[in-house]
């Protein structure tokens, strides 16, 4: 008698398969990145040509006079090159990366497919701490001459580790407790804020203060860029090796205990980064949404929920999305910029809705 | 494995809703718990799986307090299915069940041919290896109830713990999963609605009241139209089929207008 050899219903083959798929799609948008960033360094107001830019980078990072650059360019286009829109490309491509990151993490956290990094009230905070040091610490004269930069990191912790402590408050911290607590915080701080832009009588302060709630990448120098580049990077990296976790969390409190993860303390830990890493961004560049909430649904939508997928891709397109919203941002109007915040919520907001209407409001199915 | 509790008593916000419970499981024995809505039974399995701590008494697992074990290696002994699993995030059904593994696995581990070959194997003994690449959220009640059984098989535990394993299940998958989880001679504890099938499948059986035992013992003993009156507040008939030997429980209706 002869048995059928019955054939195994999935081949690891074609797991298999799949992984080599993911890398070269992984591959592919390395380079996607790199080129956007070579490509946004040529792009702004002050017409440079591409190649002079080039040039002028090489000339600065590895000293090759090639063509003797440096003869025929004048020192204003050196410093536009080297010390405004690379320093700021740079940074965009960090933050961009950051915000994706946090966003991810804290939809994983709270279970919560609208959560994103500003949902311990982090924005307000930052928001709070900003119009504090521009209409009240500069007039005053007090604090030190600690930067707006300082006072909106300030904030941000506060905000996050007020609504952390008020969600822990009766016992478990819940999604739910969070998600409520973060509103509360929310409410509160912009309250103050306002309250502070209304008995002020400081116009151009006020200007300042909504600018600043706009966002900007305009700030980027070589001096404040390492804080952000190493924070991120830790962060990414972190992240990168928690991914086994961050799957479990998704399935919900219960389910993520009886698989063995401990979390009340793994929460709090995720939680306590993206609110210094979502802080340490917000100062150095405003406050601009979308970014934390768009890019991980964009990434499921290609590689699915699971974060050994999720997280490199998102790190990648958060980093292109935002280089690109900078360059939007420096050019589109003939004079002056426009605002981040502006751009990244009207492009985020239709491609956010054609995204949840095209997958039918289920979330990372793949 | 073996799993015992003693003096347990479990207190949630002012209400005491376990008192002074003692129960044990012996190494490969299928352990029932039966008793009507709200005495327990869902509290008390949260205990033993760790959602829900006691305010005191000793929960021994294989001889260790659980106390002193890690969230991770009692989770590569104990598997649970629970009575909520509804997801937010959707996965395919061999992501779901690859979750399994997750006690396993060191920090950057990656999924090897063997956890895969395992996870595959729970697939096909709850009989869902035509939908592996389906996609979680589409799946029906019943068959969602299945993907969550091959999940706790894929944690190879020693102990399984189910709370109304067969809530949406129609009666083929019902059957199926008790005789599933009783065929892998693993230690079970089960929270049951229905007495026929409790009584079919454990070796022994507590009766639960008000967060207390009120009995326990082998199923064709201690079921008698007496206990079920005291513990459901129904009437009904319990004899033993000659031909099957199973219990057939017979129901009356309660007075309407009582």
């Amino acid at each position: 008698m002869t048995h059928l050899k019955q054939q195994p219903f999935i081949k690891y083959d074609a797991v298999n398969q799949k992984n080599h798929i993911f890398l070269l799609l992984l591959t592919g948008l390395g380079i996607l990145a790199l080129l956007s960033m070579l490509l946004a360094v040529g792009l702004g107001t002050v017409k440079i040509p591409p190649d002079i830019a080039y040039k002028i980078i090489a000339y600065k990072l590895f000293h090759l006079n090639i063509d003797n650059v440096m003869s025929q360019v004048s020192p204003a286009h050196m410093d536009i090159i080297w010390q405004i829109r690379l320093p700021r490309v740079i940074l965009s491509a960090v933050v961009g990366a950051g915000l994706a990151v946090c966003g991810t993490v804290m939809q994983a956290s709270v279970q919560n497919p609208l959560a994103e990094p500003y949902i311990l009230g982090i924005s307000a905070g930052a928001s709070l701490g900003a119009t504090f040091s521009i209409l009240i610490g500069s007039t005053a004269g007090l604090f030190f001459g600690l930067g707006t930069a300082f006072w909106a990191f300030i904030g941000a912790l506060g905000a996050s580790f007020f609504v952390l402590i008020l969600s822990g408050i009766g016992g478990r911290m819940s999604t739910v407790k969070m998600v409520l607590s973060g509103s509360i915080a929310s409410a509160l701080f912009i309250a103050l804020s306002n309250l502070l832009v209304y008995i002020s009588n400081d116009a151009e302060g006020i200007r300042s203060v909504t600018f600043w709630n706009m966002g900007s990448l305009a700030a980027a120098k070589w001096d404040n860029l390492t804080l952000p580049v190493f924070g991120v990077t830790l962060c990414c990296l972190f992240f990168l090796s928690q991914s086994r976790t961050l799957n479990t969390l998704l399935l919900g409190e219960e389910a993520a205990i009886t698989l063995g993860i401990n979390l009340t303390k793994v929460r709090r830990l995720y939680m306590i980064i993206t609110a210094l890493i979502t802080g340490l961004i917000v100062s150095v560049c405003g406050i601009f949404g979308f970014v934390g909430l768009v890019i991980p649904h964009v990434v499921r939508g290609l590689v699915g929920s699971d974060h050994r997928r999720l997280m490199p891709g998102t790190i990648l397109i958060g980093s292109i999305f935002l280089i690109w919203a900078d360059v939007l941002a420096r050019i589109i109007l003939k004079s002056g910029e426009l605002p981040i915040g502006i751009i990244t919520a009207l492009v985020g907001a239709p491609f956010f809705m054609y995204i949840l209407f095209k997958q039918s409001f289920d979330f990372g199915s793949k | 494995m073996d799993l015992e509790l003693k003096n347990i008593n479990v207190t949630l916000g002012d209400k005491n809703i376990i008192q002074d419970l003692s129960l044990a499981v012996a190494k490969g024995e299928f352990v029932g718990i039966i008793g009507p809505n709200g005495s327990g039974k869902s509290t008390l399995l949260r205990t033993i799986y760790r959602i829900i701590q006691p305010n005191n008494g000793t929960i021994w697992l294989d001889g260790q307090n659980l106390k002193d074990i890690k969230l991770s290696e009692s989770a590569k002994k104990m598997g649970v299915v629970g009575q909520f699993n509804s997801v937010n995030f959707d996965f395919t059904v061999l992501d779901m069940v690859m979750m399994g593994r997750t006690p396993h696995k060191s920090l950057l581990g990656s999924d090897t041919p063997a956890d895969y070959a395992i996870a595959m194997e729970s697939i096909q003994k709850v009989g869902m290896e035509k939908h592996a690449n389906r996609s979680f959220s589409t799946l029906s009640g019943g068959e969602k109830q299945r993907i969550i059984l091959a999940r706790a098989l894929t944690q190879q535990p020693q102990l399984l713990i189910l709370d109304e394993p067969t809530n949406h299940l129609d009666i083929k998958y019902q059957l199926q999963i008790l005789s599933i989880v009783k065929s892998l001679g693993i230690g079970v504890l089960a929270a049951l609605h229905d007495l026929s099938l409790a009584a079919m499948y454990c070796h022994r059986l507590y009766v639960l009241k008000e967060g207390t035992v009120i009995t326990s013992g082998v199923p064709n003993e201690i079921l008698t139209p007496e206990l079920v009156r005291d513990v459901y507040e129904i009437e009904c008939d319990i004899q033993e089929n000659p031909a099957t030997g199973y219990l057939s429980i017979t129901y009356y209706p309660t007075c309407r207008h009582a």
